[in-house]
């Protein structure tokens, strides 16, 4: 297990260096460059002031030497200065990363609790009002566009009833814990939606399957009571595909959701990164889509791991 | 990276698969609860009956100004920052602002130099002495005083290589700074420049940041995020939580007396979204914010609440480029370019695409501001006049109903920005009303970055655009035909004298009749079409007092220290 696990963290270095290539080619690859920004505004702008600029962020030069300056800095743990803020990269992303682990860790965690809550009564009791009702709200989260949701969610919660804030992670001045629980509770809401129809329905097929299996005759033939029937038996094995799903999308935990950041006003890594898109910020954007990937080839390999923990017939050398 | 899309969705409906009564029913139901979470989120509350703002009700009798404000600031340093207005305002103050009127009013300075009153010497080799006298008494935020020694420090730095200042070529006219005395700076001009009142938005502190390099300021974290950016202004910097908000505090020691400011603190929240800034006004989270003229209609009658709508200095026009052969083919004829202008109904752009929230445009101008001439001649929606003047050019109709001329036909592209609404909007009206006479245009929309390189690279035919003006009056850097910003390539020779001596002339009564004459000119020479000015729908409580908001480059925040908080 120990051969494997580091065998596998290895393979990660290569797979990550031509990740960075790809990613870099792409950035550049989009037309216009940082001095974007300085034009937003509509103002005269010194054309000097625009040269100055560009030489200073080094984006006069060819690709290819800008990606070896990126690098080399790079493997010496250093992911650059951001273009716009003149801040490093590091440091931004660590502001940011902690309001996008608690929003998607949230919806995860709640996703999770729905999801395994509507798979199963959906997969027992299959055809009935409850499974009926985790099939509308998979369809709802389907076909609702987020940006649609949150802010019919903002005008009902918010505007109307007066229940929630409408945006951002606290008000300013109140650092209780609740005041931050109810900033909490839409956009985490609107985006466990997404993961509670995928992660319910697959749970829902996978356990039906598993249900019908030889198994599962048995261990009901011997006596066993229904709950530990599905419960111990149907469940973990069903619970296979479900995992690689979930795994997959845990490395968004990482990378945030870029709509919802926005609409919500909150302070993530998603919103960061739309800014960096537009304004060009090359060293931010690598930083942020670096991360991404790292976590992406990570939880596959926690994917693989979970695996074996759940099916002891998978076995790495 | 994730764009909130179900990338899933195909393989959970392949799980889903069968899409049996089960699943009917299922959509049947989403259907129905749609439509009820819809239903609720239109539903009118009777008036009076919506909750009370949820407000942090800790205030303690603090007057806290809170703002949904509409982006994040990048740093600031004022004179760096790509975004420099508001945020920076309330903490940072220049020598000069601008009223609602486009007219400068002193800050740091006692007075505007003019020759009236004797602070503008002309010397023999030509050159200009303007002296400028400061204010006494004004302390830095950190305690250190003001003087003559900051305001040489931030001529020096704004003229260095690589300071990234907006409109650092203005200011390589001062060739000398001198010191007479601590409360007075004199700037030795190499010529006479019209502009030098509009310059000095904000003043750096020399004690900070002197003794860097330009390089190093520019990169001075401590200066850019808030730890040592000590200004003048009426508050002073607290807290700046990324991607959050800025917190800035009552300066105890503002220099305009005790009285000053009124309030104790101002919140300037983030809030990207236009429609999540419209969500937190009505749900009364905020006392300001700046919204989309779409909103316009839907907040005029909130309670609480005034909406202005701010004529701003953006003026909305479209260009017509001869900087290549083609648009020299097709625009370089200035009856054909007339003939373009004439065929665009403007009124009806702005009463009915605008919904009458905005005034037509005949000049860059706006006439909020002294030099906006209402003389010029003007191009009224006429598209049998805009006919004959294309079949008198030699456009002819052709099979097609587009008219041609040498085997070319009159069709070109039309360069949009993607993200702008208003000016897609522009572009289709005009693209419709120019079909009618016989000229085809056909669209290209870029992402922002994408749109402004072609833009500043020349390589377009039409585009519809809006520009900034600062109050001061120069359009020299737009239309001469040398000038910096010149993006469609124009130039009328008769025009470009007259800019370029409404640059030399020193004070209002010189340059008003010049500033007159070029804007009769530039709209005679028919090559970029003033369509409307800009308004931006501000939505402030009533609770603020001393708001006048103002369309101009230094924003409607230019008197903070004179506002208040009455409940």
């Amino acid at each position: 297990m120990t051969a494997y696990l580091s065998r596998r963290l290895l393979q990660t270095v290569p797979l990550l260096f031509g990740i960075s290539i790809v990613l870099f080619a792409v950035i550049q690859a989009a037309p216009g460059g940082p001095e974007a920004s300085l034009l937003e505004t509509g103002r005269f702008i010194d054309p000097e002031v625009i040269e100055a600029y560009r030489q200073r962020l080094g984006v006069d030069q060819p690709i290819p030497v800008q990606y070896l300056r990126w690098l080399s800095a790079v493997l010496v743990g250093d992911l650059g200065v951001s273009f716009s803020t003149t801040r490093p990269v590091v440091e931004m992303i660590a502001e940011r990363l902690p309001a996008t682990l608690i929003l998607m860790g949230s919806a995860f965690v709640l996703a999770a609790v729905v999801a395994a809550f509507l798979g199963i009564a959906g997969a027992v009791r299959p055809h009935t009002a409850l499974d009926h009702a985790g099939t509308t709200l998979s369809f709802v989260g389907l076909a609702m566009p987020v940006f649609w949701f949150a802010l019919i969610l903002q005008l009902v919660f918010a505007v109307r009833l007066g229940w929630l804030p409408v945006a951002g992670t606290q008000t300013v001045g109140d650092t209780s814990f609740g005041d931050r629980l109810l900033h909490l509770v839409l956009p985490a809401v609107v985006l466990s939606f997404r993961y509670i129809a995928g992660w319910s329905r697959y749970l829902r097929a996978s356990l039906a399957s598993e249900l019908r299996a030889d198994y599962i005759r048995t261990a009901r033939a011997k006596g066993l009571p229904e709950r530990t029937v599905v419960g111990v038996h149907a469940v973990r094995n069903a619970l296979i595909p479900v995992v690689s799903i979930m795994a997959l999308n845990l490395a968004d935990l990482f990378s945030g959701a870029v709509i919802t950041e926005t609409v919500f006003a909150w302070p993530g890594i998603g919103r960061m990164f739309v800014q960096a898109m537009f304004s060009r910020d090359y060293p931010l954007l690598m930083g942020i889509l670096l991360l991404g990937s790292t976590m992406v080839v990570v939880f596959n390999l926690v994917a693989d791991v979970v695996y074996g923990a759940l099916d002891p017939r998978i076995r790495y050398e | 990276m994730t764009s909130d899309n179900l990338r899933d969705r195909d393989r959970i409906e392949e799980l889903l698969g069968v899409g049996g009564p089960a699943a009917v029913r299922a959509r049947r139901f989403a259907v129905v609860l749609c439509i009820a979470v819809f239903a609720v989120a239109c539903s009118q509350s009777p008036a009076g009956d919506r909750p009370a703002a949820r407000r942090a009700d800790g205030d303690g009798g603090r007057k806290i100004l809170r703002i949904a404000y509409e982006r994040e600031i990048d740093v600031l340093n004022a004179l760096t920052s790509q975004n420099l207005v508001d945020i920076h305002f309330s903490m940072a103050e220049g020598l000069v602002t601008t009223d609602e009127n486009n007219n400068y009013i002193p800050v740091l300075a006692r007075e505007i130099p003019t020759e009236d009153n004797g602070l503008i010497e002309r010397r023999d080799d030509g050159t200009v002495d303007i002296t400028w006298s400061l204010q006494e008494g004004v302390r830095w935020h950190d305690g250190q005083p003001f003087t003559s020694r900051d305001v040489c420090f931030t001529w020096g730095f704004v003229t260095s290589e690589g300071s990234q200042t907006y409109n650092r070529d203005q200011y390589l006219g001062i060739i000398d700074c001198r010191m007479p005395d601590e409360h007075t700076a004199v700037f030795t001009w190499d010529d006479e420049y019209g502009y030098y009142a509009g310059l000095f938005e904000v003043i750096l502190p020399a004690h900070v940041l002197d003794g860097m390099s330009t390089d190093q300021i520019v990169n001075y974290t401590p200066y850019n995020r808030g730890a040592e950016t000590p200004g003048t202004g009426p508050f002073r910097f607290a807290e700046w939580k990324s991607g959050e908000y800025i917190r800035v505090v009552r300066n105890e020691d503002y220099w305009r007396g005790a009285d000053y400011p009124a309030i104790d603190e101002i919140v300037w929240t983030f809030i990207p979204d236009s429609n999540t800034r419209l969500n937190s006004m009505k749900a009364r989270q905020f006392d300001y914010a700046r919204l989309e003229p779409v909103h316009a209609d839907e907040v005029k009658d909130l309670e609480g609440y005034e909406l202005h709508l701010v004529s701003s200095n953006t003026f909305m026009h479209l260009d017509l480029s001869v900087n290549d052969e083609r648009g020299r083919t097709l625009f370089g004829d200035r009856d054909v370019r007339r003939a373009i202008f004439h065929a665009i109904d403007r009124p009806a752009i702005a009463e009915q695409l605008m919904q009458g929230t905005v005034t037509v445009a005949h000049t860059p101008l706006n006439p909020t501001s002294p030099y906006h001439n209402p003389e010029v001649p003007t191009y009224d929606f006429d598209p049998e006049l805009s006919r004959r003047l294309l079949d008198a050019a030699g456009w002819i109709p052709g099979a097609d109903g587009i008219r041609q001329k040498d085997g070319e036909r009159f069709a070109f592209v039309m360069l949009n920005r993607a993200g702008t609404a208003d000016r897609l909007a522009i572009a289709q009206v005009a693209q419709a009303q120019l079909k009618a006479v016989g000229i085809e245009v056909v669209f290209e929309t870029l992402e922002s970055a994408a749109w402004s390189q072609r833009w500043r690279g020349g390589n377009w035919e039409a585009m519809v655009s809006g520009w900034f003006l600062p109050a001061d009056p120069s359009l020299t850097n737009i239309y001469s035909c040398d000038g910096s910003n010149n993006m469609t390539g124009m130039c009328n020779v008769e025009l470009d004298e007259v800019l370029l001596r409404s640059d030399r002339a020193l004070g209002f009564s010189a340059r008003k009749p010049l500033l007159d004459e070029a804007q009769v000119l530039l709209a005679e020479t028919a090559h970029s079409l003033p369509i409307y000015y800009n308004v931006v729908p501000e939505l402030v409580s009533r609770r603020v007092k001393g708001y006048r908001g103002s369309g101009t480059n230094f924003g409607s925040f230019w008197n903070l220290y004179a506002w208040d908080i009455i409940e």
